[in-house]
């Protein structure tokens, strides 16, 4: 199953040529996925033009690491975040998907390689318009002692407020989208301190949203949350992404989720991609065993579904 | 006003819960009640503080005297005698009275507010840069750079004393930026810039220390220990219009910088998410402080714990938005400092305390309190 490097490219080109079809094409989202599969079944292949614009966001030849003399956490090829899409970042601890995202933002240098949003290298942007066109969400968010949910999302408005402007209908708008999109409104008075862990990270991604950026990198959002919560997240994700076109690349801790909630997934294991394609073509019970030593039963029919069994001690 | 803050807070826990928060952040309007207390209540002490300080002297005076001397409108109403304060011109010709209240005793307050304003200015900014609520202009090295400036003024140098306060300011931008430069590692943390603060302050209150052995005059071995300690002793117009420039430009810089403090308060990632350029925004920041705490410690020597202990008092009563906050600092510090003042005046009188004592004595007890009261001391 494990791709080699040759096939992987010419299979990722492949991909953002569709991307780009669609994009130029324009489709309603109602046929989205239908008319992505005939296409993708149909095999209509544009090689050899540039293949940095169809991608919202593209790493080539990253190599990244902590500390100058230290060995990489992350290598890879070539990394497609395509343009619309949710895009799921998997893996086992460690396997280097925080880092690749804080890469793809802009929040560490790769030592080599170049990644590319919207077909322009992500350091020549200016820092605010990097941000109002790339979000960004970190693990971990802790915010001072008293701030309502409705102060936080304003701060989202940062990237397109100078630094002597005042508030605006537009900021008033994004923020007041951000907030009912996230399904925060209602606690928009409250202090972020008082919150419990789901009703915080809703906040900090109410936040986000009101960057109102067309390409959102989420590191694991739903972590430490409960069940109801988690859904919670994903769910506005995904609405965000079918209502706005945003594109997203979110880290998940749970392979399940994200087959369910992710349209193509890049699985990492060990600072390397293992596999990287639409959902259902990624998850595999071998890739369960590689990747994150688990054995377990994957159907397809009539959803992608994995069932767990047990883990594989001795490989 | 002592009973005008417990009435506040009564009204407000009786309201329907929630109510209060509404209040605060109802279309972003960030002059709220509890803002304009600490301001009104501020400026009360310092007005109450003000006419106590120059009620004292060694000329002496009834108290109706001096208050007819403080509201003495051959000066109030004259603007040559504003000019003279403000410029240094020729003072014109007063009542003895208001010439010892206005030459003598009000510089003194005016000093004391000047200083109050910049060091806790100094102390809210320097808190959010490093996100920590520990830091200020002391921990961070800077008040030990500008004593140590001072003290190489008066000691080794004594024939350039007139330069002092311009000496104080360069030794405190120099400590920030050996701070700095240790603390910088591809970037600061919070907890490098205090570490880093901690060494450089150590060694140069070791050199200030040092410095004494070398003083061969003991007159000037105990002016230079009254300044370390902080004084407001014999401050007179000279020093206000040294201070007063630099203290407008930092109150003005900081309050337009607040909203970029609020920011740096989510933290560095978030920040940069945002689009800050972060080190760019906390250098600068960073150097308004410096500005502040010059100002106050060329003019008042240094006087620690106000850039501690203000900060952290109107945060606790203004919330942790830093559009208020600072704004509450700019207000409650001068109110801080002059009280105390007034308090190294009238407790072992007719003995008078510098300041930074009074300003330590209960600024490490208050601290202490603090500690025991909230289990995060520190986190902001």
């Amino acid at each position: 199953m494990r791709l080699n490097d040759t096939e992987r490219v010419s299979r990722s080109d492949d991909e953002s040529a569709d991307v780009s079809d669609r994009e130029r094409a324009n489709r309603p989202d109602g046929d989205r996925k239908q008319s992505d599969q005939s296409e993708r079944q149909g095999g209509a292949t544009e090689s050899g033009h540039d293949p940095t614009v169809d991608s919202a966001v593209l790493a080539e030849d990253l190599s990244i690491s902590y500390a100058p003399d230290a060995d990489p956490v992350v290598e890879c090829e070539r990394l497609d975040v395509p343009e619309g899409e949710v895009t799921g970042l998997v893996g086992p601890n460690g396997s280097g998907k925080s880092t690749l995202l804080k890469a793809l933002s802009d929040h560490l240098d790769p030592d080599r390689g170049s990644v590319y949003l919207h077909g322009r290298e992500v350091q020549s942007y200016d820092q605010k318009e990097l941000a109002r066109e790339l979000g960004h969400l970190s693990q971990e968010n802790d915010s001072p002692g008293s701030i309502t949910v409705e102060e936080l999302v304003y701060h989202g408005r940062y990237p397109h407020r100078g630094v002597f402007e005042s508030v605006d209908e537009t900021d008033r708008e994004a923020v007041e989208r951000a907030l009912d999109l996230a399904g925060v409104a209602h606690l928009r008075d409250q202090n972020v301190d008082s919150l419990s862990g789901g009703q915080k990270q809703l906040a900090w991604i109410a936040m986000v949203l009101a960057q109102d950026t067309d390409v959102l990198l989420l590191d694991e959002p739903t972590t430490f949350l409960d069940l109801h919560h988690q859904l919670g997240v994903l769910e506005t994700v995904q609405r965000l992404n079918r209502e706005k076109g945003v594109t997203v690349a979110v880290v998940l801790h749970d392979i399940s989720q994200a087959a369910r909630f992710a349209d193509y997934l890049v699985a990492l294991d060990d600072g390397e991609i293992y596999d990287w394609g639409p959902s259902e073509e990624v998850v595999s019970e071998q890739l369960l065993a590689d990747v994150f030593e688990v054995e377990a039963a994957v159907s397809y029919e009539p959803e992608l579904q994995i069932l767990p069994k047990r883990a594989i001690r001795d490989r | 006003m002592a009973s005008e803050a417990p009435a506040e807070s009564n009204s407000k826990s009786e309201r329907p819960t929630g109510k209060s928060n509404s209040e605060r952040s109802a279309g972003n309007e960030y002059v709220d009640r509890s803002l304009a207390t600490v301001v009104l209540g501020s400026l009360a002490i310092v007005a109450v503080g003000g006419l106590v300080q120059v009620s004292f002297g060694s000329y002496s005076m009834t108290l109706p005297e001096v208050w007819a001397a403080v509201f003495d409108p051959a000066v109030l109403l004259d603007p040559r005698a504003w000019e003279s304060f403000l410029l240094g011109t020729e003072m014109p010709e007063v009542s003895r009275d208001a010439s010892v209240v206005w030459n003598l005793r009000i510089p003194r307050v005016v000093v004391g507010i000047l200083a109050g304003a910049n060091l806790a200015v100094s102390g809210a900014i320097f808190q959010a840069i490093t996100r920590n609520e520990l830091a200020s202009p002391y921990v961070l090295g800077v008040s030990s750079g500008a004593g140590l400036a001072v003290l190489l003024t008066l000691v080794v140098f004594s024939g350039a004393a007139a330069f002092l306060p311009l000496f104080a300011a360069a030794g405190g931008a120099i400590a920030f930026m050996l701070v700095y430069a240790i603390a910088w590692k591809g970037g600061t943390s919070p907890v490098r810039l205090v570490l880093a603060g901690v060494i450089v302050g150590t060694v140069f209150n070791s050199l200030q220390t040092g410095l004494f052995f070398f003083a061969e005059d003991l007159a000037v071995v105990q002016s230079a220990i009254a300044w370390t300690t902080g004084s407001l002793t014999g401050t007179d117009w000279e020093q206000v219009r040294l201070a007063l420039p630099w203290t407008m430009i930092a109150v003005v810089l900081s309050v337009a910088g607040s909203r970029q403090l609020n920011v740096l308060l989510l933290g560095e990632s978030t920040a940069k998410s945002l689009g800050m350029s972060v080190e760019r925004v906390r250098f600068g920041l960073a150097s308004v402080a410096v500005l502040a705490a010059s100002a106050a410690i060329a003019v008042a020597g240094i006087v620690g714990f106000v850039g501690l202990v203000v900060p952290h008092m109107v945060r606790y009563l203004v919330g942790s938005d830093y559009r208020r906050l600072v704004v509450g600092c700019a207000f409650a510090g001068p109110a801080l400092m002059v009280a105390a003042d007034v308090g190294g005046r009238l407790l072992l009188y007719p003995i008078q305390l510098p300041v930074g004592i009074v300003t330590g004595v209960l600024g490490g007890p208050y601290f202490l309190y603090m500690m025991r009261k909230q289990q995060d001391v520190g986190e902001i």
